[in-house]
C-alpha cells in the first residue's frame, strides 16, 4: 500500500483531469465574447486530455493500492483509464463537430463530459464499496444533465427524467445491497469481502447468511446492470439514446459501459472469488450466464423491429453487453482479457457508428436512403462499423467475438456450451438488422429531396481514423492483444 | 439505556420514518409528499442520534430537514401547473409487482433477523466532531475531495438545465419538424414508435 505522497504521484492523471475541468470553466468565462471561443474550449479540453494521457504514461508502474486502500492501481485500472481518455477525446471532437450542441454551451458540455470521465476513471479503480458508489454517482449525475441537453426537444426532457428516476432507484437498490454486504462480511473493501467469505465458507454461516449474501449480490447487480444496460435493468436505454444528443450517446454507449464492466470484474472476480466454482455456495457463473442470455436475446430480437437508427443501435448496445456478460460469467483470466480486448474494439466501432448517425443528419432509417450516392465516405465507413459490430471477418469485431467465444468454450461444461450456442445464434440475428441499414444505404435509391449529405473535411478524417483501425485490427490485432496480456493484472 | 429501551425507541423511530416515506411515495398531492418528507428526515436524524452519531444527527436536521426540504417546498410552490401532471404511461402489472416486492421484503426481513451480522457495533465516541473531522481528513480524504467535484458537476449541470431558454437559439437548433410540433401533441415519441408494443416489459416502470 502506498502512502499519501506516493498515492498522489500515481493519482496524477486524475489531478490533471480535475485541473482541466477547472481550466475549461475559467476559459469559458474569460473568452465569453471571443468569436473563437468554441475552438479555444475544444483546444483546452484536448490539451488537458493529452496531458492526462502523458501523466498516465509517466506514472510509476507496479501494482499497489492508493489512499488507504480506496483505489487500486493495477493493470486493469491503467488500461481502462487509457480507454476513457481516448473515449473522452473522441467525445470532445464529436462535440466540436456537432450541430446539436449550441456553441454558447460548449464549455458546459465539456465540463460535464470531463466530470463524467473523472467518475469513470475512479469507477474502474475503486477497491472500496463506498468509493465505488461515489464514482458511480459522479458518472450518473453528468449523464442525466447531458441527456437533457437538447432542452427544446420534448424527447430529451423525457429521456433525462426517465434516466434520473431509473438511476436513482438503481443507486438506492445497490446501496441497500452494499449495506447487506457490509453487515454480513464486516468490511467495505472488495478484497476484504473475499477474505471474509473464505473464512465464512470454513466456519459456516447458516442458510440465512447464505441467503443474505445472495440477496446482497443480486441487489448490487441492479446498480451495475443499470450502468451496462443489462436485462432487466435496460429499460432506460432506448429512450435515453433517442432523446439525448447523438454526439453524447456515442460516448454514453461506450465509456460508462466499459467502466461498469471494469467495476463488475473487480466486484465478482476479486470480491466473490471467481472462478472458484460456487464460491460461498452460490452459482454466480450461472446467474450471470442467465442474465447474459436474457440481455443478448432481448437486445437482438427487439432491435430487428426498429426503424430509428439510434434506437436500433441502443438495442444493439444492449445485445453487445450480453456477449460481454457471457464472458464475465466465465471469469477466468483469459475471459477477462477477452472482455478488455472486445471493449477496445467496441470503442472504435460503436463510437464510429453513432458518429455516422450524427453526420447523416437524421436518425430515421429513411435518412440513410441511398447514402452510397449521397456521401460515399459516410456510407462505406458506416458499413464497416456495422459489419464489425455484427462480428464478421475481416473486421475487428470478429476477432473480439472470437476471443469471447473461445473463453466461454474453454470451460468445457454443458452450461457454457449452451451459452456459446445461444450467443452465436444471437450474432446471426444481429446480422439481419445491421445489414438492413447497410442495404438501405447501398441498394435503395435516393429519392427526391434526399440531397448530398455535406460532411466537413475534419469529420470525414475522423470517420476514416475510426474505420481504419476497425479494419486493421481485424487482420492484425496482435499489438492490442499483447498490450492487454501485459496490462491485465488485477490487484486482489 | 437498557437494550429493551433501545429496541423500543428504534422500532418507534423506524415506523415513524417508514410511514413518512410511504406517504411521500403514495400521496397524490405533491405538497403533502414534501411535508411527509420532513417526517422521514427527522426520523433518520433520530436513528443517527440513537447510534450516538450526534454530529450526524444535527447535520441531518440542519441540512436536510432545515435546508433541502425548504428548497424543495419552494420549488414545488414556485412551479406552475405542477399538480396537472398527465399520466402518459399507465402502471402495468401491479399485482405481480406487489407479489415480487412482498416476497423480497419477506426474504430480507428473514435475513436481517437471522443472518450472523459481522459489522462492528459502534459504541460511544464515534459521534463527536473531532472524530468525524479526523475521519474526513484522514482515511476518507479522497472521497471527501471527490464529493467536491461531484457538487461542482451538479452545480454546473443545474445551471445548464435551468438557464434562460432563449427562443432564437431554439429556432436555430431545432429541426423544423420538431419545432413545428405543437406542445400539446400526444406523446410524439411514443406515438411514433410502433416497436414499443413488441416489448411489453418496456412499459412496466416507464
Amino acid at each position: 500500500m502506498a502512502g499519501t505522497t506516493e498515492s498522489l504521484a500515481r493519482f496524477a492523471p486524475e489531478l490533471v483531469l480535475s485541473a482541466t475541468i477547472l481550466a475549461i470553466l475559467i476559459v469559458d468565462l474569460i473568452a465569453r465574447l471571443q468569436p473563437k471561443r468554441p475552438s479555444l474550449l475544444s483546444g483546452v479540453a484536448l490539451v488537458g486530455l493529452s496531458a492526462m494521457a502523458g501523466a498516465l504514461w509517466l506514472t510509476p508502474t507496479g501494482d499497489t493500492s492508493l489512499f488507504t486502500h480506496l483505489l487500486a492501481f493495477d493493470g486493469l485500472a491503467r488500461y481502462f483509464k487509457g480507454f476513457f481518455i481516448l473515449a473522452a477525446a473522441l467525445g470532445v471532437l464529436f462535440g466540436h463537430l456537432s450541430d446539436e450542441i449550441s456553441r454558447s454551451r460548449l464549455g458546459e458540455y465539456y465540463i460535464q463530459l470531463l466530470c463524467l470521465t473523472l467518475g469513470l476513471s475512479l469507477l474502474a479503480s475503486a477497491q472500496n464499496l463506498l468509493m465505488l458508489y461515489l464514482a458511480l454517482e459522479l458518472v450518473s449525475l453528468p449523464s442525466y444533465v447531458l441527456s437533457g441537453f437538447r432542452w427544446w426537444d420534448r424527447r430529451a426532457s423525457e429521456a433525462a427524467l426517465k434516466y434520473v428516476v431509473f438511476g436513482g432507484a438503481a443507486s438506492g437498490v445497490m446501496l441497500y445491497g452494499f449495506s447487506l454486504i457490509y453487515g454480513i462480511t464486516g468490511t467495505l473493501q472488495i478484497d476484504g469481502v473475499a477474505a471474509a467469505l473464505t473464512a465464512a465458507a470454513t466456519g459456516g454461516q447458516g442458510i440465512a447468511g447464505q441467503l443474505g449474501l445472495l440477496m446482497a449480490v443480486m441487489l448490487s447487480l441492479a446498480g451495475f446492470g443499470y450502468k451496462v444496460a443489462a436485462v432487466p435493468f435496460h429499460m432506460w436505454c432506448p429512450d435515453v439514446y433517442e432523446g439525448a444528443p447523438t454526439t453524447f450517446v456515442a460516448f454514453l454507449s461506450v465509456a460508462p459501459k466499459a467502466a461498469g464492466f471494469a467495476a463488475l470484474i473487480r466486484f465478482f472476480v476479486v470480491g466473490f472469488g471467481q472462478p472458484a466454482p460456487g464460491a460461498a455456495g452460490f452459482p454466480w457463473a450461472e446467474i450471470l450466464g442467465i442474465i447474459a442470455i436474457g440481455t443478448m436475446t432481448l437486445g437482438n430480437v427487439v432491435a430487428v423491429t426498429q426503424d430509428n437508427v439510434k434506437r436500433l443501435l441502443a438495442y444493439s448496445s444492449i445485445a453487445q453487453a450480453g456477449y460481454l456478460i457471457m464472458a464475465l460469467a466465465v471469469g477466468t483470466d483469459e475471459a477477462i482479457r477477452a472482455v478488455m480486448l472486445y471493449l477496445g474494439f467496441y470503442l472504435l466501432m460503436n463510437m464510429g457508428a453513432f458518429f455516422g448517425v450524427q453526420l447523416a443528419g437524421g436518425e430515421r432509417l429513411s435518412a440513410f436512403r441511398g447514402m452510397a450516392s449521397r456521401n460515399a465516405t459516410l456510407a462505406i465507413t458506416m458499413a464497416i462499423f456495422l459489419f464489425s459490430l455484427t462480428g464478421i471477418p475481416p473486421f475487428a469485431g470478429f476477432i473480439g467475438k472470437f476471443y469471447l467465444f473461445a473463453a466461454v468454450l474453454s470451460v468445457g461444461e454443458p452450461f457454457f456450451y449452451a451459452l456459446a450456442i445461444i450467443g452465436v445464434l444471437n450474432s446471426a440475428i444481429s446480422l439481419y438488422y445491421y445489414a438492413k441499414v447497410v442495404r438501405v444505404m447501398f441498394l435503395d435509391k435516393a429519392e427526391e429531396g434526399d440531397g448530398v449529405v455535406e460532411v466537413s473535411r475534419p469529420a470525414s478524417a475522423l470517420l476514416l481514423a475510426l474505420a481504419g483501425p476497425t479494419l486493421l485490427f481485424g487482420v492484425w490485432w496482435a499489438p492490442l492483444a499483447d498490450l492487454i496480456d501485459k496490462a491485465s493484472s488485477i490487484l486482489r | 439505556m437498557s437494550d429493551t429501551l433501545v429496541a423500543v425507541v428504534f422500532y418507534g423511530l423506524a415506523i415513524f420514518t417508514l410511514s413518512g416515506a410511504a406517504l411521500v411515495a403514495f400521496s397524490r398531492n405533491i405538497v403533502h409528499s414534501a411535508f411527509a418528507l420532513f417526517a422521514t428526515f427527522v426520523g433518520v436524524a433520530g436513528l443517527y442520534a440513537l447510534m450516538s452519531a450526534n454530529l450526524l444527527a444535527v447535520i441531518q436536521l440542519l441540512v436536510y430537514a432545515g435546508g433541502i426540504l425548504v428548497l424543495i417546498l419552494f420549488a414545488v410552490m414556485l412551479t406552475s401547473r405542477i399538480d396537472e401532471a398527465r399520466v402518459s404511461n399507465h402502471a402495468w402489472g401491479r399485482q405481480p409487482a406487489a407479489w415480487a416486492v412482498g416476497g423480497l421484503t419477506a426474504i430480507l426481513i428473514y435475513v436481517a433477523v437471522k443472518a450472523p451480522l459481522k459489522a462492528p457495533m459502534i459504541k460511544g465516541a464515534l459521534g463527536g466532531p473531532a472524530a468525524f473531522g479526523d475521519a474526513l481528513l484522514g482515511p476518507y480524504v479522497l472521497p471527501f475531495e471527490i464529493i467536491s467535484m461531484l457538487l461542482l458537476a451538479a452545480l454546473i449541470g443545474a445551471v445548464t438545465l435551468a438557464r434562460g431558454r432563449d427562443a432564437a437559439e431554439a429556432a436555430k437548433l431545432a429541426k423544423p419538424a420538431e419545432a413545428a410540433a405543437p406542445v400539446q401533441a400526444a406523446e410524439p415519441a411514443q406515438a411514433a414508435e410502433p416497436a414499443e408494443a413488441a416489448e411489453p416489459a418496456e412499459e412496466v416502470n416507464a
